[in-house]
């Protein structure tokens, strides 16, 4: 789907996500409401339980929201259907965990051809874009190696390029350094904030730690579910 | 086409590699698919071989013959030929004699010889000579002209070492005789029927040395191309009464029939085995379905859609049943190799004569075990497949412990398992379909799957009830282990399903093979009565067609101060296909030592009416297979005379060549027509004697007397033998049986080392705070207890109501019979505690794996 470019790439209006859990109900996030638009780095901050990876999994297509209208790359993720939002998925967001998620049974060049792969592209177009780009994050010396064999820098470098190899418009990034130590995660954040400047992607990165702020265009932060700041 | 690519890589990635990381636990789950499907293959292969030695056979002797003429219970009068011959719709008539004879020395295995007009036998059956010297015409001129002249099929040529001008002796019901040997049939047509241990000779000859003059056994018939159903019944007209016309194909139909059951009876059997696999299946794809969720809300959350995910495992189950299959192979060569003996052998003593020379696979077979091993290997892979699809591509992130659907309660389960078992009792009530039990097996399979069902629900409840209890009599490691068995779900229960099945099995076979044995045992020393048994020379292999000499009889009375003599007569008659004996028996000298095994109808009533001639009585199996029951009409044709009596009662007979209908013989002779002694059953008087030595000497003075012109056969060897042969019938069912309890087995190995390794993490936390190594193992080993005992004893509770099915309606609608009940007991409280340390041995490996890696370097792994 073409953007456009007058749109937000993010727009949220009440959007609320409540879990139910045996007799109660926790509040994942409450009536936020946001707007971010194209080619921002926007850094969502908030302490344990604020509702930030609750945003980012609404945001993702991973979940749906309990209330409210989220649209995310002029796609309203309250009317899709699961076949739809499985194509979002593929297509439109590219996801960073902050434990990896690599599948263990498959290498680094195949784990990074997998969602090209599953979007329906041959096995060398997305062989030949995966090593570009593993190249270009500097794994190219580690193309059949296992996920067992890498460093867990190593292993997020893989997941940012496993995340992009489908030309997402947004990536969203959940605790990307929440794992490795603060040289590797330097380098992952420098490796996002790249992505953003020169290539112009959107990119939401949830995080406690203070390694991008300097790089962020958005700050926003969460509190209790609900966006306290906004800067 | 990229779609399929793209999923075969996918499944390469995902589950090949995973499963080649775990091959230990894809072996373990091959083994029992590929034991299951050997077995379930070489049985239908086995009993296949001998339906087609038999049926090639009666096609062969049948020849081009589209009708056959014969009299039941007795033989055609040749002199039809020629009234036959002489009807315009009527092509070709033959007619034919057969018995069974053999070479007169020890140990010589019986062989077919037929006895046929060559002249008028050429245009219904293909049969060419091999001779050295003379040309073929020459061979059966001679054949004509020679009495006791002979030409031997291969197989029997290069069994005697017999050629041509060669002369053999040959023992018959009346006689022996030295025949010529002219010549070797061509392989060939006829010589191709009975393994090739055939020989025809001229009718004349036949006639003589069997003393049938003048008859027949039946005139095979070919009409014409123009015949009509009028024709039909113009011939029918011609014929004397009691002689019947039909196709060929009834006699080999009934024999099929008997085959048949046999077959389906063994292959349910099997199938069992396959069955307890399919358990082994849906364990491993289950566990790793469960196992790898992480990995499959990764696959989720990068694109992969549900249904990417159901058909990984689907294909996962596809592809257990596939290989499988393809290890069976060398399995079910080793197999076939001791069943093909064992099952002809069993066909033949038990229902008819099969000569099984080569086994032939039969493509249909090939495929039918095939499809049969990947579609249950493909359903026990259903359930794992569907609840994988549902994985939410959520669960990719930490948060999916929020909002995570509740652990389903197995009641819904266990409620589909209590509508099964209540579906069983109806189900058995309904009758045989096409005379197969199908609605009784269908009614195991619901009891099997309702206590399958039921074991989650079960293992909830018993692990709650005991874990308060355990914690006071058995300390924290037995608390922890029944807690997570409460909450394992079906996971444990899968396994415990597998066991619930095999051990349901085993005692429900146990039981009806005990209550089948006593009621045996119990029926020889009732009925199969008698110090010594005499017939004819192979009276049984030619179904006591040959009355015994009138010279034998006389030389007997010799003997009758010591002894007293209850002769009898057997012909072996259809009731619209279905096979029965018809037995005329002195019943007051029966009965003087012997008895009937009751099943309906007072004695004290029946019998001086039965004595008196005034009715029949009939076996079990001959009223079920027929309809008819005491107060019916019994109607049959019997050689010359048509007989109408009142059934008076109903009686046990275990006869495995269809029921049995008794007659008193005086009174069928005053009443219908002579008839001659066929056999003979001799009691001594002297009761207190060595009735052991007493026979022996009897069977010696017999022999001195009137020369080696008699089969004699003590009673107790009899009655051993019958039991022998019962034992040995059986001897496939324990096989089969212990193959199904083997599978199990790895079941509940493979279940425990696949839980274990998936809690490593939890394992070893509960050693860093604190639990010892002993006590963790032993936490293990409780959870396997929990587990090996629940599925022991709801598999006995679950085998004892299928005994009762077993007996009352599998064994009532394949065969005919039931049997009385009874409980073995001592083989069950010996064998109950060797399954039960069986299977806790099949825990061992996984009480290993706990701590196969330093607890340190499990916990700091992510």
């Amino acid at each position: 789907m073409e953007l456009n470019k007058s749109q937000p790439m993010i727009a949220a209006k009440g959007l609320t996500r409540i879990y139910k859990l045996g007799g109660s109900e926790v509040i994942g996030i409450n009536q936020v409401d946001l707007e971010i638009a194209a080619g921002e780095l926007v850094i969502l901050k908030g302490n344990s339980g604020s509702g930030k990876s609750t945003l980012l999994s609404l945001l993702a297509g991973l979940d749906r929201p309990t209330r409210g209208d989220l649209t995310v790359a002029n796609h309203d993720l309250n009317q899709t259907s699961n076949s739809e939002l499985t194509h979002f998925r593929r297509q439109v967001v590219g996801m960073i965990f902050q434990s990896f998620n690599l599948l263990p049974t498959l290498n680094v060049l195949e784990n990074v051809c997998l969602p090209a792969l599953l979007a329906g592209r041959s096995i060398a177009e997305s062989r030949l874009k995966a090593t570009d780009l593993l190249k270009w994050i500097g794994l190219d010396t580690r193309l059949n190696h296992l996920p067992a064999q890498l460093s867990g820098g190593e292993m997020q470098r893989t997941a940012i390029a496993r995340a992009l190899i489908n030309d997402p418009s947004i990536i969203l990034a959940d605790e990307p350094t929440g794992n490795l130590d603060s040289h590797n995660g330097q380098i992952v954040i420098d490796l996002l904030a790249e992505l953003n400047r020169k290539w112009g992607r959107t990119i939401m990165i949830a995080t406690h730690s203070s390694l991008a702020d300097s790089q962020a265009t958005v700050k926003l932060f969460l509190k209790d579910g609900m966006i306290t700041n906004h800067l | 086409m990229r779609n399929f690519i793209f999923f075969l890589r996918l499944f390469i990635w995902f589950s090949l590699r995973d499963m080649r990381k775990h091959i230990g636990r894809a072996l373990t789950v091959l083994l029992g698919i590929a034991l299951g499907a050997a077995v379930f293959t070489s049985v239908r292969l086995s009993v296949n071989a001998s339906l087609d030695s038999f049926t090639k056979s009666m096609d062969l002797i049948a020849g081009r013959a589209d009708h056959v003429l014969t009299r039941p219970g007795g033989y055609v009068a040749e002199d039809l030929i020629s009234e036959l011959l002489n009807h315009p719709a009527i092509e070709s008539a033959s007619p034919v004699l057969s018995t069974y004879t053999r070479i007169a020395q020890d140990g010589a295995e019986p062989f077919l010889l037929v006895g046929f007009d060559p002249i008028l036998d050429r245009p219904l059956r293909s049969w060419r000579i091999r001779a050295k010297s003379n040309p073929e015409a020459f061979v059966w001129l001679d054949l004509l002209k020679d009495p006791y002249t002979l030409i031997l099929g291969e197989s029997l040529a290069t069994e005697f070492n017999s050629a041509s001008g060669d002369v053999i002796l040959l023992e018959h019901a009346r006689q022996r005789s030295n025949f010529k040997v002219l010549g070797k049939l061509e392989r060939e047509g006829l010589a191709l029927a009975e393994g090739g241990r055939i020989a025809i000779t001229d009718i004349a000859t036949f006639q003589e040395f069997t003393g049938i003059f003048g008859k027949v056994d039946r005139i095979d018939l070919r009409l014409k191309p123009f015949a009509t159903a009028k024709d039909l019944d113009d011939i029918r007209n011609i014929l004397p009464e009691g002689i019947t016309l039909n196709p060929p194909s009834t006699a080999r139909e009934s024999g099929q029939g008997m085959i048949r059951a046999y077959q389906l009876n063994l292959s349910i059997l099997s199938f069992a085995s396959l069955f307890v696999g399919m358990f082994l299946v849906y364990s491993l794809v289950a566990l790793n379905a469960a196992s790898r969720r992480p990995e499959l809300a990764i696959l989720r959350s990068t694109g992969a859609s549900g249904y990417h995910l159901f058909f990984i495992f689907l294909a996962e189950g596809a592809l257990f049943g596939v290989a499988g299959w393809l290890m069976a192979i060398p399995i079910g060569n080793f197999l076939i190799k001791y069943l093909l003996h064992g099952v002809s052998q069993t066909i033949s003593t038990l229902f008819v004569r099969v000569q099984v020379e080569t086994l032939t696979l039969d493509g249909w077979e090939i495929l039918l075990s095939f499809s049969v091993t990947v579609f249950i290997s493909v359903l026990a892979a259903y359930q794992p497949a569907r609840e994988a699809m549902q994985v939410s591509p959520k669960e990719a992130l930490e948060i999916s412990q929020l909002g995570m659907r509740p652990r389903k309660s197995p009641r819904q389960l266990a409620m589909g398992g209590l509508i099964c078992i209540v579906l069983v009792w109806p189900l058995s009530r309904l009758p045989a379909v096409l005379q197969m039990p199908l609605p009784g097996y269908l009614a195991i399979l619901l009891l099997f799957v309702g206590f399958a069902l039921l074991a989650p629900w079960a293992l909830e409840q018993i692990g709650a009830f005991l874990s308060i209890k355990l914690r006071k009599l058995a300390g924290m490691p037995a608390y922890l282990a029944s807690r997570h068995v409460r909450d394992s779900g079906t996971r444990t229960a899968v396994s415990v399903g597998a066991l619930i099945t095999a051990v349901a099995l085993f005692t429900s076979l146990v039981i009806m093979i005990y209550s089948f044995r006593q009621t045996v045992e119990f029926w020889t020393h009732e009925t199969i009565r008698g110090d010594l048994f005499l017939t004819t020379k192979m009276g049984d292999m030619n179904q006591f067609r040959y009355p015994i000499a009138q010279e034998v009889i006389e030389n007997l009375q010799a003997f009758k101060d010591k002894v007293d003599i209850v002769p009898n007569r057997r012909f072996f008659l259809t009731y619209t296909n279905f096979p029965y004996e018809f037995e005329l028996l002195d019943i007051k000298g029966f009965l003087k030592y012997a008895s009937f095994f009751w099943l309906r109808g007072d004695p004290e009533i029946i019998l001086p009416k039965l004595i008196r001639g005034e009715g029949v009585i009939v076996s079990e199996v001959f009223s079920n297979r027929t309809g008819l029951s005491a107060g019916d009409a019994f109607r049959a044709q019997v050689g010359e005379s048509s007989i109408e009596l009142p059934i008076l009662g109903i009686v046990r007979d275990y006869r495995t060549r269809g029921g049995v209908v008794f007659y008193s013989l005086s009174h069928f002779k005053a009443r219908y027509h002579e008839t001659h002694w066929g056999g003979m059953r001799i009691f001594f008087k002297d009761r207190t004697q060595d009735l052991e030595a007493a026979v022996s000497n009897l069977r010696a003075d017999i022999i001195e007397q009137m020369g080696d012109k008699v089969d004699m056969l003590s009673g107790q060897r009899l009655r051993g033998a019958v039991l022998r042969i019962f034992d040995e019938t059986f001897a496939i069912t324990t096989v089969l049986l212990l193959i199904a309890l083997v599978i199990a087995a790895l079941g509940i190995a493979t279940t425990l080392t696949v839980l274990v390794l998936e809690r490593s993490r939890q394992l070893n936390t509960l050693f860093a705070i604190g639990a010892s190594f002993r006590q963790i193992r032993s936490m293990i080993f409780w959870e396997a207890a929990f587990l090996v005992v629940i599925g022991e004893l709801a598999g006995v509770v679950c085998g004892f109501f299928l005994s009762y099915l077993l007996v009352f309606v599998v064994n009532r609608q394949s065969f005919g019979w039931t049997f009385l009940y009874g409980v073995d007991w001592g083989s069950l409280s010996i064998s109950i505690p060797l399954i039960i340390i069986t299977a806790l041995a099949a825990a061992l490996p996984a009480v290993k794996m706990v701590f196969r890696k330093p607890p340190a370097t499990l916990l700091r792994e992510r």
